[in-house]
């Protein structure tokens, strides 16, 4: 397995003798830039070294050498290695660090993140709210000081959960522990909440004036939490002038459970399921991402048979994601359910395959290192030909043929405006909308992972980078996961699924490891750090709809509301990823 | 006999007789007979509009690869019922700070309105409630109280999202009521009459459809919008608006929304059938009794019923600029051009043989229609190439 990531260039510690090192601790790598030059290096890396992709902000808290330390991943969107660089800084409130916002625009909603969980003050940052937890939350709960109400231990699994041989949940024994932390002069009972006085200030500060000369009335209307449009429970607070968004702010976190805290309380192998719920349309891509970047921690080989049917499942996913956002998206345009049910038909036949071989349908949990948990059935085989050689090639070609030629579904999406190539790479936007700008920057090409250098499939690109490109580069991704999936089920050999023993305890050497995979939705990127304990020391997700959705305030300033409602289908958010 | 020939009139004079016989004023007889006619009306009605509702959701389980309603009943037919019953028994709430009078009359309107129609739709050639002899201006003024209602429930609302689907609604209704009332000329001008039973009889040996395929149409299109029904749904804007201007309603208010929009699709199927296809008739089989003459219009009017039902459940919604420029830039004029020309010819042709003033009459049509396509597709067609030279301005401007 490649592991460009971890490619040392020796350019940069000679470029800015003094302000940045290499990175020395064992298993890390990257460079260490002083807090001063961030702004400095940060430029050049972007104008000299040509990174002009920044997929990944996060932070990592080191309580015992008292240091914070955020994280940053810069590719380039012509592909190859990445560059990781990292700033130190001492661990005493407030922790302040430069924002990168005006270098690259897509570092907004992480770096919101990163204060939001870390308590990591970015600089500069115009609009540094907190964005996953509620407004007047106290504290921030990816600190390793932090703990949680009926905090117990620090990793599981607890003991008080058997005591004796039986289980006896702690919340029921003792409801309110000690940490259990209110603000100031806060009572539980009498809590009204207050008016969101920081998110409306916001909003108002990033609306367009009207231009008309007329006098008119701006409304804010808040799309969401409950909404058909926002595929779940995402909050979008809209200025209105008569049809037309003249600011918009999108509200997260309805569903946010911490994915990366509970990963750090977990052992390795317990998080592999709660990755399933993260993308619940694509859990096996998920899956794909975590045990990628695990393998890359332990350096242990993947079973042969097991990278074909992992590409496999991928593929299959991919095509059911892009099948539910066609259906989905014509749901948005206001068909009324019909293509959505012909788009679902297909689905269900796939989710079939993913029930017979991991016993699931959307919560697969069929990934482990060193392979998959079972091997595909003959006749699940011959499932997967049939699907894959006949029945799923026509129905494309038939939605496509329905579809695309559609007056006025050409007319709702032609020539309306999605995101050109510059602005998709300055945002970090990734996955079908980057390509649909014109930038052929697939991962399974770019950087490649698992076996997808050795399948014969060319990289789905258009160049408009309108709706209409948006909406038919998911065909073209369709049919080449079709090329891909007849490519891998000719080739797959027989033999074990699994390099490693069965085993509920990994072990996994002390370091950090960057894995990436092109998930339907865009970079799906796992950063794990590992200190040689049986759970992982940090555990962050990018998710690729949390950070394309960066773009949305950029995307849809000045449209109509019903392209709103059909741009948000267009970036293929899911909630369970966003929201983590 | 004369039962078989006019029922309705047969049972009146028969009731009224028998009051009159009680012993009751004689005007106050007609009056309350009067009075059970139009009950038994709205009473057929509203029991046809509680099966459309079967009917629909067993056609787009069709069209959507799915059974519809199965299990309440034969094929589901009690299903209605159950759902009904359930409309009844949910609470009726009333947001705080709606217009209540305005806000508890508007879903009284949106049913009334359609119901008000059918006075002057001739069911059969002796049964018709009015025989008004400006029936096709009663029925533009009877659907813009259904407008009226979808407003009134917009503002009253005290929502946003009610206020969006009002404000919608407005620019949707004052748009197409231009190309719907100059296609209400046509027949009006071949029949010579605005009374709807005059039209329906002028149709003998060839429906007004074969004389002006284009104006059916787009009396259908307009139809459709002054409906609300999907392409043109943006009053009730499903993805966007919710449910636009009937969000906050629940309960049976809300069922008599949705009861009015199932009844008001049928009643233009219906209108559509009288004007272009002949209402009742039917190779003369009309004549031979009411009894046959009722089912076959009540037939076009499915057939009408269910053509708007295709477009609804397989278009998706167009943008509000593009449904005012789709209707100001294009439908607007066509219409006044086609109905020039229906005008000219008319009266150039009146001495003419009926073989040529028909063939003239549909060639006409399909001439005025094909150059008005060619025109949009050659308009669009640069609109378009200008729009990927610049897609911004697309964006920001009107497309």
């Amino acid at each position: 397995m490649t592991t460009p990531v971890l490619t040392p260039i020796a350019d940069l510690t000679a470029r800015f003798p003094g302000s940045v090192t290499k990175d020395e601790r064992a298993g890390y790598s990257g460079f260490l830039v002083a807090k001063e030059n961030l702004l400095e290096v940060a430029a050049a890396i972007r104008d000299e070294f040509g990174y002009d992709l920044l997929t990944a902000v996060t932070g990592v808290d080191y309580l015992a050498e008292n240091k914070m330390e955020v994280v940053y991943h810069a590719y380039k969107t012509t592909g190859g290695p990445g560059l990781v660089f990292k700033v130190q800084v001492d661990r005493i409130d407030p922790v302040t660090v430069p924002s990168l916002v005006n270098i690259w625009p897509g570092v907004d909603f992480q770096e919101r993140e990163a204060w939001d969980l870390l308590g990591i003050k970015f600089d500069g940052h115009p609009d540094l709210r907190r964005i996953l937890m509620w407004e007047g939350y106290q504290g921030h709960p990816l600190r390793k000081d932090w703990k949680e109400p009926f905090f117990e231990e620090e990793v599981k699994p607890f003991k008080s959960r058997w005591p004796d041989g039986k289980h006896v949940f702690a919340e029921e024994k003792n409801p309110f522990r000690d940490n259990l932390n209110f603000p100031k002069n806060f009572d539980p009972d009498a809590y009204q909440p207050e008016a969101e006085k920081d998110l409306y200030s916001s909003l108002e500060r990033f609306t367009l004036k009207s231009e008309s000369g007329l006098k008119t009335d701006q409304i804010v209307v808040n799309m969401g939490p409950h909404h058909p449009s926002t595929h779940g429970v995402l909050r979008v607070a809209v200025t209105l002038e008569g049809e037309t968004i003249m600011g918009l702010k999108p509200v997260m976190g309805y569903l946010h459970r911490n994915h990366d805290k509970i990963g750090e309380r977990c052992t390795f192998l317990q998080i592999l399921p709660y990755t399933d719920r993260l993308d619940y349309f694509n859990s096996m891509s998920n899956n794909f991402g975590y045990v990628i970047t695990v393998e890359k921690l332990m350096k242990i080989p993947v079973a042969e048979r097991a990278e074909y049917i992992r590409v496999i499942m991928a593929e299959l996913s991919r095509i059911q994601n892009h099948l539910i956002f066609i259906g989905m998206l014509l749901n948005d345009l206001g068909t009324m359910y019909t293509p959505s049910l012909y788009a679902f038909e297909e689905r269900e036949l796939i989710l079939d395959i993913f029930e017979a071989v991991s016993g699931a349908r959307m919560m697969c949990n069929y990934f482990r290192f060193g392979g998959v948990v079972r091997d595909i059935p003959e006749d699940v085989m011959q499932k997967i030909k049939g699907l894959v050689q006949d029945r799923l090639p026509a129905k494309t070609d038939e939605m496509d043929r329905f579809l695309s030629e559609n007056e006025v579904l050409v007319g709702r999406l032609k020539g309306v405006h999605v995101i050109n190539a510059e602005d998709a790479a300055k945002f970090s936007v990734t996955g079908p909308v980057l390509r649909a700008a014109g930038v052929p920057y697939d991962l399974r090409r770019a950087d490649p992972y698992g076996i997808y250098d050795r399948f014969d499939f060319d990289v789905a690109v258009r160049t408009h980078g309108d709706m209409m490109d948006n909406f038919l580069i998911r065909f073209d991704e369709i049919r080449q996961s079709l090329r891909i999936l007849e490519q891998a089920l000719k080739q797959i050999p027989q033999g074990p699924i699994n390099s490693q023993k069965p085993q509920y305890q990994v072990r996994v050497p002390a370091g950090e490891a960057y894995g990436r995979i092109e998930s339907p939705k865009g970079e799906l990127a796992y950063y794990v750090v590992s200190n040689g304990k049986p759970n992982p020391y940090r555990y962050h997700v990018r998710p690729p709809s949390f950070v394309n959705l960066t773009a949305i305030e950029h995307i849809c300033r000045g449209t109509k509301i019903q392209d709103f409602v059909a741009l948000l289908a267009m970036l293929d958010i899911v909630m369970g990823e966003l929201d983590r | 006999m004369s039962f078989w020939i006019n029922p309705l009139k047969v049972a009146a004079d028969w009731l009224e007789g028998l009051l009159t016989g009680w012993g009751l004023d004689p005007t106050l007889a007609h009056v309350l007979v009067a009075f059970l006619g139009v009950m038994l009306l709205i009473v057929i009605l509203m029991v046809i509009d509680i099966f459309l509702v079967w009917i629909e959701r067993k056609t787009v389980a069709r069209f959507q690869d799915r059974l519809g309603p199965n299990r309440l009943g034969p094929f589901g037919l009690i299903q209605p019922f159950a759902d009904i019953i359930k409309l009844i028994i949910k609470e009726d709430t009333t947001p705080g700070g709606a217009d209540k009078v305005v806000y508890n009359l508007a879903p009284i309107l949106s049913m009334m309105s359609v119901l008000v129609v059918w006075a002057v739709v001739p069911l059969a050639p002796v049964m018709l409630g009015v025989d008004l002899n400006v029936g096709v201006l009663f029925l533009i003024a009877a659907g813009a109280i259904g407008t009226l209602s979808i407003i009134m429930a917009g503002w009253s609302s005290n929502n946003k999202f009610a206020l969006i689907g009002g404000f919608r609604q407005v620019a949707v209704m004052v748009a197409f009521e231009i190309p719907m009332l100059t296609m209400l000329m046509i027949p009006t001008i071949l029949a010579g009459s605005m009374n709807m039973n005059d039209i329906i009889q002028a149709q003998g040996g060839r429906w007004f459809f074969l004389l002006s395929p284009l104006g059916a149409l787009i009396f259908l299109i307009a139809a459709i919008a002054e409906l609300g029904r999907a392409p043109f749904d943006l009053a009730e804007g499903e993805s966007e608006l919710v449910a636009g201007f009937n969000i906050e309603y629940s309960g049976m208010k809300f069922g008599m929304f949705y009861a009015g929009e199932l009844l008001h699709a049928m009643t233009f199927g219906g209108i559509w059938a009288i004007l272009f296809f002949g209402g009742y008739r039917f190779f003369g089989l009309e004549l031979v009794s009411p009894f046959l003459a009722i089912p076959i219009f009540l037939a076009k009017a499915l057939i009408g019923y269910w053509i708007i039902m295709w477009v609804k459940y397989t278009m998706m919604r167009i943008r509000i600029d593009q449904m005012l420029i789709f209707n100001w830039v294009f439908l607007t004029p066509l219409s006044f051009v086609l109905l020039m020309v229906t005008a000219l010819l008319n009266v150039l042709l009146r001495d003419a043989s009926t073989w040529v003033y028909a063939v003239s009459m549909f060639a006409s049509n399909l001439l005025v229609g094909w150059i008005a396509l060619e025109v949009a597709r050659s308009m669009s067609k640069k609109e378009r190439t200008k729009g990927e030279g610049n897609s911004l301005s697309l964006r920001r401007g009107v497309g």
